[in-house]
């Protein structure tokens, strides 16, 4: 992959184009949040101010009630009186429609607005610089009737605030979340980055790169990116077992073949050809086939999924039918081989063909190397973790620095190094324990060994 | 034997209708798939050898489209893909028996007589007789010259494997899949071992030995 491909407008800006378009959407609808709320604030303040000079009218009318026309007159002079530069404006007319009381000069036409600026207004004194209009109110005060108003400069200036605060937060609001989005995509982009440039070190040849994931990380990224190194690690585990093949192949095929070569060789320049000659090509050609098969075999347990032919199998028939298949040639080698299964069956989900290999594999291998007189004995029980079998042998036992190659391919120990066998049997066994997700261990039995191999439920 | 061989490796075709022609056998070859559909359509072969890879229409479709017109002659693949589930998967398409290549011709060739030989499924015997040596396949018993043997059930699974294929030679691998179901072959003899022991009860007491070693190939159980 081009390194610099990566840089490029589009692949950059990916991650930062959206998060400056979340930005956008998210400064739209806070601006249309705080509309309405600055709209509403209006609505409630002028509702109050009216609210107010309701319940103003209603004081008044109480005040007449208990002291008659010279109270409500001199109250309403009073409060013209008071009202801080006409912040607020009263006017009190009789069943004439004359001025009785308050700090407006003229009488209004009929009917009253409800708002009017102010200077529309007859006023005496001076007006509040802030105040651009009056709201008014017309109240029956027994004959009276009583004309309120209300500058409008206590609303603007609540309005103002609001204003103001509405408008600082919406754009810090507006700039973090443009930070913290460029932010959040530079990061997201970083690691994309990191996944791109890992695959491409990959790409190029080196396997062993892998994406760095934080240990705690849940997120789909990180998820992604675990994924990908799994599978990478899968990759390398699979090209190494080909390279370990074609190692394998030219190692030890090409003894056999030499022999071969040499025998065939032999013949050609021989006068007089011997049946039991061609025999000996032939079975070693023979040989050099089961070898190659039992390779390939190996490389496909490990490589292919044999899980789609997978069924439910008794282990004890299993153990049943191999041993008895052994039995006579283990007579002849003079070695009891016995079994010990539970009553039940004991089922396992595998492959029938490759569980009987198993097996075999491992009581051919115990017939091999013990000497006559030795005892085998094939073990099956049902755990709580799993059906276990166990093939166990007092015979010469296993090196304890050989334990852990035996299920190496082609490994052979000092013992057996001269003995017929292809050095394949243990690493086919532990092959397809692994594909049957079941593990095998080699322990001492003192004398002798044990292989157990531990099933999952 | 009339054998069809579909076989698109001209060396190889040439080897196995050359062996079989020296056995006294009659052979035609088909090098590629849809010639190997017709003739094995003609229907008067005992026996069809059919190479899994082939040109024109693969192993596999052959088969399958042979077994859907109906031609019941026995078929046997030959293949140079040794995979796992690639022999289930070619009985499943309809052939009788599986070879894998590299092979001896001694297996081909027993394989091959045992296929053609296979006798419909209603005329199963259930008493078979060679010679003097009789065997009920009901009761499990073994009887030579009127001399009652006892055998364990697993000789008795070899020997009656043996008076089926009788005259024929079976090979170490047609034995072990058959009697034991061991679709692989172990390194040690246990081909040899069971043999010898069938042989200790029902020639050494007698005259006349009737399991013969077939040199490089397998066994055979004649008079």
């Amino acid at each position: 992959m081009d390194k610099h491909a990566r840089k490029g407008p589009s692949a950059l800006r990916t991650s930062i184009r959206l998060s400056l378009q979340y930005s956008f959407l998210y400064s739209v609808l806070s601006a249309l949040v705080f509309a309405l709320a600055y709209w509403f604030t209006q609505y409630e303040v002028q509702d109050w101010v009216l609210d107010q000079m309701r319940s103003d009218a209603g004081t008044l009318v109480e005040i007449f009630e208990l002291g008659g026309d010279e109270m409500l007159v001199d109250r309403v002079d009073a409060l013209a009186e008071v009202s801080f530069q006409n912040a607020r404006v009263y006017q009190l007319l009789n069943s004439d429609g004359a001025i009785v009381s308050g700090n407006l000069s003229s009488t209004f036409a009929s009917p009253l607005p409800d708002y009017l600026p102010a200077q529309d207004l007859p006023l005496a004194g001076e007006i509040h610089d802030e105040v651009t209009g009056y709201w008014l109110r017309a109240d029956d005060v027994g004959p009276y009737l009583l004309i309120q108003g209300t500058g409008d400069h206590i609303v603007l200036e609540i309005l103002e605030a609001l204003g103001m605060a509405l408008v600082v937060g919406y754009l810090a609001v507006v700039i973090l979340g443009l930070i913290v989005g460029i932010r959040i995509g530079r990061i997201t982009e970083r690691r994309i980055a990191a996944i791109s440039n890992t695959l491409a070190e990959v790409s190029a040849g080196n396997l062993a790169s892998r994406i760095s994931t934080a240990p705690k990380a849940r997120d789909d990224l990180s998820r992604v990116s675990t994924e990908i190194n799994s599978m990478l690690g899968q990759i390398k585990r699979l090209l190494e077992s080909q390279e370990q093949i074609s190692n394998d192949i030219a190692h030890d095929m090409r003894t056999p073949l030499q022999h071969l070569r040499q025998r065939l060789e032999k013949l050609r320049d021989s006068p007089t050809i011997r049946p039991d000659d061609i025999s000996a090509s032939l079975d070693q050609t023979e040989e050099i086939i089961a070898t190659f098969n039992a390779l390939l075999r190996i490389a496909q347990i490990e490589g292919s999924d044999r899980r789609e032919r997978f069924g439910l199998y008794d282990l004890c028939e299993i153990i049943a039918n191999v041993t008895e298949v052994f039995e006579p040639a283990a007579e002849d080698a003079g070695i009891e081989l016995t079994t010990k299964v539970p009553g039940e069956q004991l089922e396992v989900v595998g492959d029938r063909n490759l569980l009987t290999q198993l097996l075999s594999n491992l009581v051919e291998n115990a017939i091999k190397h013990c000497p006559a007189g030795s005892k085998v004995l094939v073990l099956a029980e049902s755990t709580l973790a799993g059906p276990t079998l166990r093939i166990t042998d007092n015979g010469p036992g296993i090196a304890r620095e050989d334990r852990e190659r035996i299920f190496r391919r082609f490994f052979r120990g000092e013992k057996s190094r001269n003995s017929p066998g292809n050095g394949l049997g243990l690493a086919l066994a532990k092959a397809i324990c692994d594909l049957h997700g079941a593990e095998i261990a080699v322990s001492e039995n003192d004398p002798g060994t044990t292989f157990e191999i531990s099933f999952l439920r | 034997m009339r054998v069809l061989v579909v076989e698109d490796d001209s060396e190889t075709a040439e080897y196995i209708c050359t062996s079989l022609k020296a056995l006294g056998h009659v052979t035609k070859h088909a090098s590629d798939g849809k010639q190997g559909f017709l003739d094995a359509l003609d229907n008067d072969f005992d026996v069809i050898v059919v190479d899994r890879m082939l040109p024109g229409l693969d192993g596999m479709t052959l088969v399958r489209s042979v077994r859907g017109a109906n031609v019941n002659t026995p078929i046997l693949f030959l293949s140079a893909l040794g995979g796992l589930n690639d022999r289930v998967n070619g009985l499943e398409a309809g052939a009788d028996d599986y070879l894998v290549k590299p092979f001896a011709f001694s297996e081909l060739s027993a394989r091959l007589t045992a296929l053609a030989r296979r006798p419909p499924m209603q005329t199963e015997e259930t008493r078979l007789q060679v010679v003097d040596l009789e065997i009920d396949l009901i009761r499990h018993t073994v009887c030579r010259s009127g001399q009652e043997i006892a055998v364990q059930p697993r000789e008795f699974r070899l020997l009656s494997y043996l008076m089926k294929n009788a005259e024929r030679v079976v090979t170490r691998t047609m034995l072990l899949e058959a009697v034991w179901d061991f679709h692989f072959d172990p390194n040690t003899n246990v081909v040899e071992t069971h043999i010898s022991r069938l042989r200790n009860k029902i020639d050494k007491p007698f005259d006349q030995p009737l399991i013969h070693t077939v040199r490089g190939a397998g066994y055979s159980l004649h008079g």
